[in-house]
């Protein structure tokens, strides 16, 4: 259940900076997950529902933004997104640098997992 | 009255992962324990790995297993009197540095020169979690298809050191091709040494012996 454990230390994250700035609602939470974490953000959304039931972040609202997998070629120096084709397996694709085609590539995007904001209300003079 | 504050977290999961597994490296070093994580599919021959390795390398080794689900493997490894430590994974599909910060009070690292940490039979999930070991092994059999280096890039790439290819005595009985397999991991990853062997014949431990020590330097 890779979703799951994944779900928890961001709902953990979320509802401890949440408790420690006096929130008594939290109204939105932004995660970007980048597209090589083999995560699947319906799963991961899902799971979050599921352990925010009865805490601060039962009715929030939740944006997942994909971060597309970004790499830099140590062959060609080219730095920038990837072409992912359907026909093949898109992580392999990935992997490639899509002007020379080599593999020596380094992704410098696509593997976050990261809680990025919370919109929260408080009491005024919290 | 209430008000609305934007907060901004900057948590990342997986960099916090990260953070943890330096310090397990740490603890690691302060102990003279040379860490290797080993990864890689049920069946692909994880245990018979370390089984033989316990066997032929020079080594006090210890296992932190996270893959040790029947009592029947946990035994394989406690015939070869070296301390086991079994990791409660429940259903957890991969390990992370935090479960093997807390494993580490439970083997004496004193008494070790060499610590397996086997993680959870999977292919996919443990691409991400880096344990704070000093290499991580992925192994794979020709069993389970000629295809599998290739449908599994990722773990492959950039937190692999070095890749074995297991019972290649029956590549021709199931049709596989070994070579291939090399090919393909060699493709996804040049960095990384590739090994051919048969944990059953013997073939090629000899060679991942030889690796594991240059690794160690």
């Amino acid at each position: 259940m890779h979703e799951l454990s994944m779900a928890d230390s961001m709902v953990n994250a979320i509802l401890n900076t949440a408790k420690s700035n006096d929130a008594i609602e939290i109204k939105e939470a932004t995660l970007e997950i980048g597209e090589l974490t083999m995560l699947n953000p319906e799963q991961l959304k899902f799971m979050i529902g599921v352990l925010s039931k009865d805490t601060l972040l039962e009715n929030t609202k939740m944006n997942i933004n994909m971060l597309p997998i970004k790499i830099e070629c140590q062959n060609c120096d080219y730095k920038g997104e990837t072409k992912t084709d359907d026909e093949m397996n898109h992580l392999l694709a990935a992997a490639k640098c899509p002007k020379c085609n080599d593999t020596n590539v380094k992704v410098i995007q696509g593997r976050e997992c990261n809680v990025k904001t919370i919109k929260i209300e408080r009491e005024d003079d919290a | 009255m209430h008000n609305i504050a934007s907060i901004e977290i900057e948590k990342d999961i997986i960099k916090a992962n990260k953070e943890l597994a330096q310090e397990n490296q740490k603890i690691f070093n302060e102990n003279n324990v040379y860490a290797i994580d080993l990864v890689g599919a049920v069946g692909s021959g994880k245990t018979s790995l370390m089984e033989t390795l316990i066997d032929k390398m020079d080594e006090n080794i210890g296992v932190i297993a996270g893959d040790i689900i029947s009592k029947f493997d946990a035994k394989r490894i406690e015939n070869k009197n070296v301390p086991v430590v079994g990791l409660n994974t429940g259903k957890e599909c991969h390990l992370d540095a935090h479960l093997v910060e807390h494993a580490l009070p439970d083997i004496n690292l004193n008494d070790i020169s060499l610590l397996f940490i086997e993680n959870v039979g999977n292919l996919i999930c443990p691409t991400d979690f880096i344990l704070g070991s000093h290499i991580r092994i992925v192994i794979i059999s020709v069993t389970e298809g000629d295809d599998t280096a290739e449908k599994h890039p990722m773990i492959f790439r950039d937190d692999a050191d070095f890749a074995i290819v297991n019972k290649v005595d029956l590549a021709d009985a199931v049709g596989a091709d070994a070579d291939k397999m090399v090919e393909d991991i060699q493709k996804i990853n040049p960095k990384i040494p590739v090994v051919k062997c048969s944990l059953k014949t013997g073939e090629g431990v000899d060679t991942i012996i030889e690796t594991i020590n240059k690794f160690k330097g």
